[in-house]
């Protein structure tokens, strides 16, 4: 008898991180412009799969590999209305391939800060004209190399 | 962002970097995005339309105008990221420097022996790479 309420116990305890885990990260980026409710992409559920096993983790960072950065960045730049997700590449460049301006350029570097969580200097970020560089950088920040 | 400034900054980079602090002075100030969205485009079309001139003088006055309108309507509080000065966490978790680990005791360093053999042939490869680049320190006399 005692055993089912606390396997319910249980199940409560489990199901809002579950629940938690199930939100899709599209929901953190796609407000760059457009408040326009998106499906998650296929690249977003894979992200999800690999952050999905733990159920408490302790404030601790979310998984982060080069592959998933690389992810997370075109995800951000592909939610951009000023950028064609066709001709979206990693070593297109914002300026020539593009065709944003300097100004769009602030906009991709502050939406690459929301969504990384840490600030870009202004010297560091005239630098990151390709996703990239992007990529490298935040590597960098967060001591990933492989 | 330190007080100093050591560089030429271009005027440019000026405007993005006024551009870019007021953005994050609306974001501030109109937590609902919705609210948000429409201050930065209004903040966007008001940079458009000086985008074109031409003449540095009058510029130089409208970024300097600017300025004072940012430092006018400041933010009280304004958002910070955890780890930025300002932010939650910033400091909280101290990293010791890589150079505490050259003065580790002995029997310490023992412990880990691969680690520190190869640690060791990584700083004469540094030196060894420094002074093909740079050349021998020059011995200054005192």
């Amino acid at each position: 008898m005692a055993l089912i309420p606390r396997s319910l116990r249980l199940a409560t305890l489990v199901m809002p991180s579950v629940l938690r885990a199930g939100v899709p990260r599209a929901c953190r980026v796609s407000c760059l412009h457009t408040l326009a409710v998106r499906e998650p992409s296929t690249c977003d559920r894979s992200l999800l799969q690999q952050t999905k096993g733990s159920i408490r983790n302790y404030s601790v960072k979310e998984p982060l590999t080069l592959d998933m950065i690389q992810q997370r960045v075109l995800l951000v730049l592909k939610l951009y209305d000023k950028i064609n997700p066709e001709k979206l590449t990693v070593e297109s460049h914002f300026m020539q391939d593009l065709g944003l301006d300097s100004l769009d350029h602030v906009e991709v570097i502050m939406a690459m800060e929301d969504e990384f969580g840490f600030e870009i200097p202004d010297g560091d970020a005239e630098k990151l004209l390709r996703p990239a560089d992007i990529i490298r950088y935040v590597a960098d920040k967060e001591d990933i190399y492989d | 962002m330190s007080y100093l400034q050591t560089q030429v900054i271009s005027h440019t980079r000026k405007v993005c970097s006024l551009y870019k602090r007021a953005l994050r002075n609306t974001e501030a100030w109109y937590d609902s995005r919705p609210m948000f969205r429409y201050r930065a485009v209004l903040l966007r079309a008001r940079f458009e339309e000086n985008k074109n001139i031409k003449d540095l003088r009058v510029a130089a006055q409208l970024l300097d105008e600017g300025e004072k309108e940012l430092f006018s309507l400041q933010h009280y509080q304004p958002r910070q990221f955890p780890h930025s000065p300002g932010g939650v966490a910033y400091g909280r978790v101290v990293e010791p420097p890589d150079w505490v680990l050259d003065y580790w005791h002995p029997m310490e360093k023992a412990a880990y022996p691969e680690y520190f053999a190869r640690r060791e042939q990584r700083k004469k490869e540094y030196i060894e790479w420094w002074e093909k680049t740079y050349g021998k320190p020059v011995e200054q006399s005192h």
